[in-house]
């Protein structure tokens, strides 16, 4: 077939001949070029520092038992204790579950924050809410997620998405409600990338990343061109966002597409076999690995969500009857995705230098009841649970607050989400009383006045 | 003239003049030595409410009677009739108060104000000992639901701890709360507090148990029930509880409050509202189960002139509905839609395609003045119409082969089918499924109940799907936001509890019929409750008729909102791009409508005439609302949801797929269907297609509106640009593009037909010119006859393309 092929040279009546679009690399990504002309003074107290600090978050979706994980109390009776044991870990003092084997190896990278807590409804998605953006949704207002926060800020990082979503948004928790995942008042354009593939899938790719072979680079070239000479803009489109939101989903996919640097970082198969099994050979391992690939590639934040939902699938969520998952979910293979995923990532942040800029921040919505229930599992229970929180400035080997003696309420430095938001923001050195803009211009504090960082992580 | 100007004068004096003045509530009665009740003091100035309450002078014309305080407060005294009077600079405003009972012996009641205390003080919310498992061993029922549980665990468990009869301050009920012993939910009240007065007064008198006899609630009344207020003015909000015993009582204290839109109003927990925006908000109120809501409203600061207002072209009772909301806003509407925007935009809503380039040229030239009723009429008799409303109701109810086998999930579309196609009426549709019996592949509206196995998701479903209520909530617990609670849940379920099912004689065949005995339990009373639908009436717990029967007579009734509601919201939003209720199938209480009296008045008009489901079609498109333009004007930018402008919406997944085959020349291929077939003729959303995946095609496995999604995204620009389906489109050897170049048409008469084939319009010649010049520009220069004819056709996908990925195709508008 013939094909107008960009290496051979082909002259066209206007005497030009064009270059591989795929080379084209003058785009930026969105009108993200610079950050946001927020207006406010603010933006001048941003730690310039910190200016290259990133974060990983690794949300484990169903809400890990505080009593089963890293907060054991093997002097409590059998029905709170459980069924697993403490081992040691390179630090001394500190003990985790067994479960947890190649973290214990690891302690010394890792802080635990064991006394955090909430008040609001018992369900998943007030937590994923508040963990993800510090604050409850009420009266309509969406907040935004951290990552979406920093894209405003600090705009992207080369030819990558200042914040990409791995690999699925959470789907259906039961509870109706937003999960804190979005940009929320911010608008949709500081959405995150998502992925929307499973990276552990032996033929993943992301799709449509190039074109196909019938369609020479040029041609893609000139479609774009015209597509913009055809798309002046029509007044009838400027105040719906979604039409906005358009033109710089088109733009972000061709900033993409011609970056080489950007299209590799999705590729997995350049990491050796060697390499991807230690993560485990599984979705959310995979996408661990590829969160330090993005991170390698330029992206600012990335969101890894454990699990998609907690209905049907074997999660955190613990229940001990169906739909939910059993309790010893979490010896067979919820512990080991999770200890081998998370193991991996810190080493191989911390002996690429990349750990000091990168906060690696691991969290459920909430705890599980210190009792074991008659299905012989364990339900929700938000007014305590433990955290785990590494680099971008944590020290590791370090534990902030503790429960009482089942583990059932914090006995020692209570933690809100709250100050979960301000710990990341901290970390990233965003201001926390930088203003966003809200609803009708109304400005709104990054976190509440008075919430503070955990500044016993950093000391 | 003379006789306007001095009309003009006598209004302006009156607004010079002192503002009018009025107490509410306009009546008061106060039961009992503790009964106490708020007044407010509105002013009328500038047509704006103002709340004087706190700057008005307050008295009593007999202080004996009833006393009055700085605040509005009432607070009887003895047996009488009293006039309580609030002045202000001249304007003078009075309500008559009748004291009785005040020497009956009183004592707290459990019920009515004991735990509305617990309620207020949070101690039986979610997070505290509300919770499914309590807290540190403390568990009441969520918000107070069920009071005689609540008393048992107060009086009887905990040998005693927790209330001492002896020494009522020694109990940790009031210990606890107000922090003299460690309590981990913090101080919720003071011991100088009427809350903590309650209690020890209760347990004083012996904790005196819930009773039957106690008077119950029967509704709530809120005052203001509207307000048009100033920027930044704040409102006290009163609630009054109506009760079984034919008394009133104010229980603003005890109430629960939140706003719909803390951008426009905040509220405190006194239920003082602050307006801190422009804009409309409804403030809910949530007293012992009920939810209310009063809207408060500041018009944006536009001025527009009354000729704006009368020159909105209104068509029907819908036009004069939204002409009253943009008048209470200060929105001006936008002008009127063209006719080729309207054309367009009609097939699309209508019958999910685009008009041809033929038809839009036809509709363009006609000069008949009533063409858009024409167009209108004949649309809702298309075979397209049938396709895409078969589609849009095959989503609401889950038709797939995930769960279906093929011949049961074709026998389920095909009755949908033929359901939109003869219009059959919203409740006939309704009965059909419900109080059905038989084999599933002669009565394909059975597989519903295949689908849904179990009573318990049937019942979530349909209350869903055909009430626009999430009941979900209430199995574990009385619903926290709604009026629902885990009895009626259990009661409601309990109808489908007698669905039986057995194999046909087909595979994927089964025959569902009436059982006369299976009960479904109350988890927490184990035993059956009467089934009974909602807020319907119960079936006896012993009868054998078919329960089915009994609900779908109570769900199609015409005096059941919620049915006639939930659907014309959906075929509302469809139209509208947003519900008058959103999201569209969120139709509860607490999430009031955007404009009430219009959705009221369509429900009225929908549930009076038939559900006649095409006759709702034919009137909203038929209204001057709907035939708006997209364009906004300086004082609608930002309104998406009083309908001033129509709301551009994108095309949805398969809506698109379809107009680009059309406008292309080429249809998509879908696995084992007839080549031709178009995206929305599937039954089945199994069947593969990334470009469908892409665009947010619903996967029907949860009855949820926001299963399909509209939103842009990086996969779908990156899937026009380099995917397999609009490019094989382009490409391919009987497309448009090779035709029009066999055809030996010029540019310019290309350009005219796409522009008419996929925007109903034609061309400007400024748009056209840059267009012929670059398609002339990338004309190969050399090269054989073959080679040129290869380039001009690439170059002219390559138009086609940028086309058909604009905004203005991938939109309605």
């Amino acid at each position: 077939m013939f094909r107008l092929d960009a290496d051979k040279a082909v002259e066209f009546c206007d005497g030009l001949r064009r270059r591989d679009f795929l080379h084209a690399g003058s785009l930026s990504f969105l009108g993200l070029g610079l950050p946001q002309a927020m207006g406010l003074k603010a933006m001048g107290a941003i730690d310039k520092q910190k200016e290259n600090r990133n974060c990983i978050m690794l949300f484990l979706v169903g809400g890990p038992s505080q009593l089963d994980t890293w907060d054991m109390k093997p002097n409590a009776p059998a029905e709170i204790r459980g069924p697993y044991k403490p081992i040691k870990t390179n630090v001394p003092g500190i003990e985790i579950s067994e479960n947890f084997p190649r973290m214990a190896k690891n302690a010394d990278k890792f802080a635990l924050v064991r006394s955090m807590y909430h008040t609001a409804a018992a369900v998943h998605d007030t937590g994923h809410q508040m963990m993800q953006t510090g604050r409850l949704f009420q009266g309509g207002i969406e907040h935004p997620h951290f990552g979406c926060v920093l894209a405003k800020v600090r705009g992207p990082k080369g030819d990558v998405p200042p914040h990409v979503l791995l690999p699925r948004p959470i789907g259906n928790t039961g509870g109706n409600m937003p999960h804190g995942q979005n940009a929320g008042f911010l608008g949709k354009t500081f959405d995150p990338f998502v992925l929307n593939a499973d990276p552990s899938d032996p033929n993943f790719k992301v799709p449509d990343m190039l074109p196909p072979d019938y369609l020479s680079a040029l041609r893609v070239d000139r479609r774009k061109n015209w597509r913009e000479m055809v798309d002046k803009t029509v007044s009838k489109f400027e105040t719906s966002q979604d039409a906005r939101l358009l033109d710089s989903t088109f733009h972000q996919a061709y900033t993409l597409m011609s970056s080489q640097k950007a299209r590799e970082a999705f590729e997995l198969s350049r990491e050796p076999e060697k390499v991807r099994e230690k993560y485990g050979m599984n979705r959310f391992g995979q996408s661990c690995l590829l969160a330090r690939r993005m991170i390698e590639a330029g992206v600012r934040f990335v969101t890894v969500n454990m699990f998609e939902t907690v209905f049907d699938e074997i999660t955190w969520d613990i229940h001990g009857s169906k739909p939910f998952s059993p309790i010893s979910c979490y010896r067979d293979l919820v512990g080991p995705m999770f200890d081998n995923a998370y193991s991996s990532l810190l080493e191989d942040l911390s002996e690429r230098g990349l750990l000091s800029d990168t906060m690696v921040i691991a969290m459920g919505e909430f705890g599980r009841t210190p009792k074991v229930n008659p299905a012989g599992g364990r339900d929700h229970w938000p007014q305590c649970w433990t955290i785990l929180a590494a680099g971008g400035g944590v020290r590791g080997g370090n534990v902030v607050g503790a429960s009482d003696e089942i583990g059932a309420m914090p006995k020692d430095r209570p933690t809100t989400p709250a100050e979960v938001a301000a710990t990341v923001y901290h970390s990233l050195g965003i201001p926390l009383d930088l203003e966003l803009p809200g609803a009708q211009g109304r400005p709104i504090r990054l976190v509440d006045h008075g919430v503070e960082p955990i500044r016993e992580l950093f000391a | 003239m003379i006789r306007e100007i001095v009309l003009a004068g006598l209004v302006a004096a009156s607004l010079i003049a002192a503002p009018a003045l009025k107490i509410l509530p306009e009546s008061v009665e106060l039961n009992g030595p503790e009964a106490r009740h708020q007044l407010l003091a509105e002013a009328l100035s500038d047509g704006r409410q103002e709340d004087w309450t706190r700057q008005v002078k307050w008295s009593s014309s007999n202080p004996k009677v009833a006393e009055v305080d700085a605040a509005g407060l009432v607070t009887p005294k003895s047996d009488g009739l009293a006039v309580i009077q609030a002045s202000s600079n001249g304007a003078v405003a009075s309500v008559n108060v009748r004291v009785k009972g005040t020497q009956m012996p009183f004592t707290w009641n459990f019920r009515n104000h004991v735990i509305p205390v617990m309620t207020k003080a949070g101690c039986n919310q979610g997070a505290c000992h509300g919770a499914l498992a309590g807290k540190n061993g403390f568990k009441l029922t969520l918000r107070g639901y069920d009071p005689e549980v609540d008393f048992d665990t107060l009086t009887r468990q905990s040998v005693g701890r927790r209330i001492s009869l002896s020494d009522p301050a020694n109990s940790l009920v009031l210990l606890k709360p107000t922090t003299v012993v460690a309590h981990a939910g913090g101080k919720r009240f003071d011991p100088k507090s009427l809350e903590y007065r309650v209690i020890a007064e209760w347990i004083a008198a012996g904790t005196p148990p819930p009773s039957e006899k106690d008077a119950q609630v029967t509704g709530l009344e809120v005052y203001p029930p509207s307000a048009l207020l100033k920027p930044g003015a704040e409102q006290q909000l009163v609630v009054r509880a109506k009760y079984s015993d034919g008394t009133v009582r104010d229980v603003t204290r005890w109430t629960k409050f939140s706003s719909s839109d803390e951008g426009v109003a905040n509220v405190d927990d006194n239920g003082l509202v602050k307006m801190n925006g422009h804009g409309e908000a409804a403030i809910t109120l949530y007293y012992s189960s009920r939810v209310l809501y009063s809207r408060v409203t500041v018009p944006f600061e536009n001025k527009i002139d009354a000729s704006v207002y009368a020159s909105f072209r209104r068509n029907n009772f819908i036009d004069d509905h939204v002409l009253a909301k943009l008048k209470s806003l200060n929105i001006a509407p936008s002008a009127p839609a063209t006719d080729s925007v309207f054309v367009r935009r009609a097939y699309l809503d209508a019958a999910g395609i685009l008009p041809t380039a033929e038809e839009v040229e036809n509709f363009l030239a006609d000069a008949r003045p009533d063409k858009r009723a024409r167009l209108i009429d004949a649309l809702l008799e298309r075979e397209e119409f049938v396709d895409y409303w078969a589609y849009k109701w095959s989503d609401l109810l889950l038709v797939s082969s995930r769960r279906l086998r093929s011949n049961a999930m074709w026998s389920f579309y095909n009755w949908i089918r033929d359901s939109v196609r003869e219009n059959k009426p919203w409740d006939q549709f309704a009965r059909d499924i419900f109080t059905s019996s038989g084999n599933t592949s002669e009565m394909g509206a059975l597989n519903y109940f295949v689908l849904h196995k179990d009573p318990i998701v049937l019942t979530e479903n349909v209350t869903q799907a055909f009430l626009g209520q999430r009941l979900t909530c209430a199995r574990c617990h009385n619903h926290p936001l709604e009026k629902w609670t885990q009895k009626q849940y259990y009661q409601m379920a309990n109808l489908f509890s007698r669905v039986g099912q057995k194999n046909g004689d087909a595979p994927g065949e089964v025959v569902v019929y009436a059982k006369t005995t299976g009960e479904i339990n109350h988890p927490r009373l184990r035993k059956p409750l009467p089934p009974t639908p909602l807020d319907g009436i119960p079936m006896d717990l012993g009868s054998t008729d078919d329960r089915r029967i009994h609900f779908a007579k109570w769900l199609t009734s015409p005096d059941n909102e919620y049915f006639s509601r939930s659907i014309v919201n959906r075929v509302w939003g469809n139209f509208m791009g947003r519900g008058l209720v959103d999201p569209v199938d969120d139709v509860r209480a607490t999430n009031p409508a955007s404009n009430e009296e219009l959705f009221g008045a369509l429900a009225k008009d929908f549930s009076s005439n038939g559900f006649d489901v095409k006759r709702l079609i034919r009137a909203i498109m038929s209204s001057g609302t709907y035939q708006l333009s997209a364009e906004a004007n300086a004082t609608n930018q930002n309104d998406n949801k009083y309908y001033s402008k129509y709301v551009v919406k994108r095309l949805p997944a398969e809506v698109l797929l379809d107009a680009m085959s059309q406008v292309t020349g080429v249809p998509t291929r879908f696995a084992n269907y007839p080549a031709g077939s178009r995206a929305l003729q599937l039954p089945d959303t199994q069947v593969r297609s990334e470009f469908l995946s892409a665009f947010g095609r619903p996967n029907r496995v949860i009855c949820d509106a926001g299963e399909r999604s509209s939103e842009p995204s990086i996969a779908q620009a990156l899937h026009v640009i380099n995917g397999e389906t609009l490019n094989r489109k382009l490409s391919a050897p009987d497309g448009y593009a090779a035709l029009a170049l066999k055809l030996g048409l010029s540019d310019a008469r290309i350009l005219d037909h796409l522009f008419l084939s996929a925007y109903s319009r034609f061309p400007s010649e400024e748009e056209k010119r840059p267009m012929l010049e670059e398609l002339k520009k990338h004309r190969a220069a050399t090269g054989s006859t073959e080679v040129r004819r290869e380039a001009r056709r690439q170059a002219l996908e390559d138009m086609m393309w940028a086309l058909l990925t604009s905004k203005e195709f991938l939109f309605n508008y």
